[in-house]
């Protein structure tokens, strides 16, 4: 099978470089991340972050064939070849596919990812009806591996002001749990032009998500909310 | 764009690389056809005034719109219309709510682009 790779070595390249490849692919070679270990033992000089394996560490994302998404759920057999395989578009390359996501990660500690409460804590733990549970289904599996801020427009024009899909779903993710008492903050926070209205509604992000969230209906319920509190 | 210490750290960044949904080719439209009316609007305003002055200038408006390059130009001022008009009402729909899905919004994407196209032809077909 044949790849086309990116290539960036900071200590012996002056600029990137894209680097063909034909492997053999083995029977048990499913997924695009298997490709790449294969590929990994042919050139050891081939840098890229991957851990888990299995959709759920979020370190294998990268853009494939244009589109971003997690190597390691990509099935081979529905790529279309040569196998274009780049870093995240617009994050700073540290070598071949490995980003630097220092700002991703800026934008969602901005957002305070934990929850506020400070009544006195109960004796066992806080607890939430099955309810309120689900209100947080598809919001806390996200395993921030960058794929919808990475291929959303607005964060290109504005990493540094607008937190980005990925930080807005986990701002909505404690807005609404139950057991979180900052919901008029957080909602204040997010009230600037940039911060949460810089979205367009493009949707890439919920389009590319390897986890089928849908960051972009998030941003729309913390808009609603923020209509409904300001009524 | 993102912040970077290191002049050496080069970012991948070529649209031409980058696969855009029908979404996002509906809201690069959205803009293209925004500017395109900010920029249209006064023009065809003039041309309407300049219609009214006097029989005369009636017809120097009806010849110049009958010269291939401007016919091209309202071809594009119809589109813009349309595509705008469209797409600004599936964002004022989706803000409440509907059509907020993923294949609703895809959906919904391709309606607008080909309505715009559409009404362009439509339009186009019956004023030039």
């Amino acid at each position: 099978m044949r790849f086309s790779i990116y290539r960036f070595n900071p200590e012996q390249d002056s600029a990137p470089y894209m680097q063909h490849y034909d492997i053999a692919l083995q029977p048990e070679d499913r997924m695009l991340l298997d490709a790449l270990v294969r590929i990994k033992a042919a050139d050891d000089s081939l840098t890229f972050r991957r851990s888990c394996r299995e959709g759920v560490c979020g370190s294998d994302a990268m853009n494939i064939n244009g589109r971003n998404g997690l190597a390691c759920v990509t099935r081979i057999v529905e790529l279309k070849e040569p196998v274009e395989l780049r870093p995240l578009p617009s994050f700073p390359v540290i070598r071949d596919l490995v980003v630097d996501m220092t700002q991703f990660f800026k934008q969602y500690h901005s957002i305070r990812p934990y929850l506020i409460n400070d009544e006195a804590a109960p004796q066992k733990e806080r607890l939430q009806s099955p309810e309120d549970r689900e209100k947080l289904d598809g919001l806390y599996e996200c395993i921030l591996c960058a794929c919808c801020t990475s291929q959303c427009p607005s964060s290109w024009w504005n990493p540094d002001r607008f937190v980005g899909p990925a930080g807005l779903l986990q701002a909505y993710r404690f807005i609404i749990d139950s057991r979180d008492r900052a919901t008029q903050e957080r909602l204040e926070d997010l009230n600037d032009p940039y911060r949460l209205f810089r979205c367009r509604s493009i949707m890439n992000c919920t389009e590319v998500c390897p986890r089928g969230l849908s960051p972009s209906r998030a941003i729309e319920k913390i808009r609603l909310m923020m209509v409904k509190h300001s009524l | 764009m993102w912040p970077n210490n290191r002049e050496s750290q080069p970012v991948f960044f070529n649209l031409l690389r980058i696969e855009f949904p029908v979404g996002a080719i509906t809201s690069i439209g959205h803009r293209v056809s925004g500017v395109v009316l900010a920029l249209g609007t006064p023009v065809l305003i003039y041309l309407l005034d300049a219609s009214l002055r006097s029989a005369q200038d009636y017809e120097w408006v009806r010849a110049l719109l009958n010269t291939a390059p401007v016919k091209g130009l309202v071809l594009l001022t119809i589109w813009a219309f349309a595509h705008h008009f469209f797409a600004g009402i599936r964002h004022l729909l989706m803000d409440i709510d509907v059509g907020s899905s993923l294949p609703a919004a895809r959906l919904s994407a391709w309606l607008v682009n080909i309505a715009g196209v559409g009404v362009a032809l439509l339009g186009g077909g019956m004023l030039l």
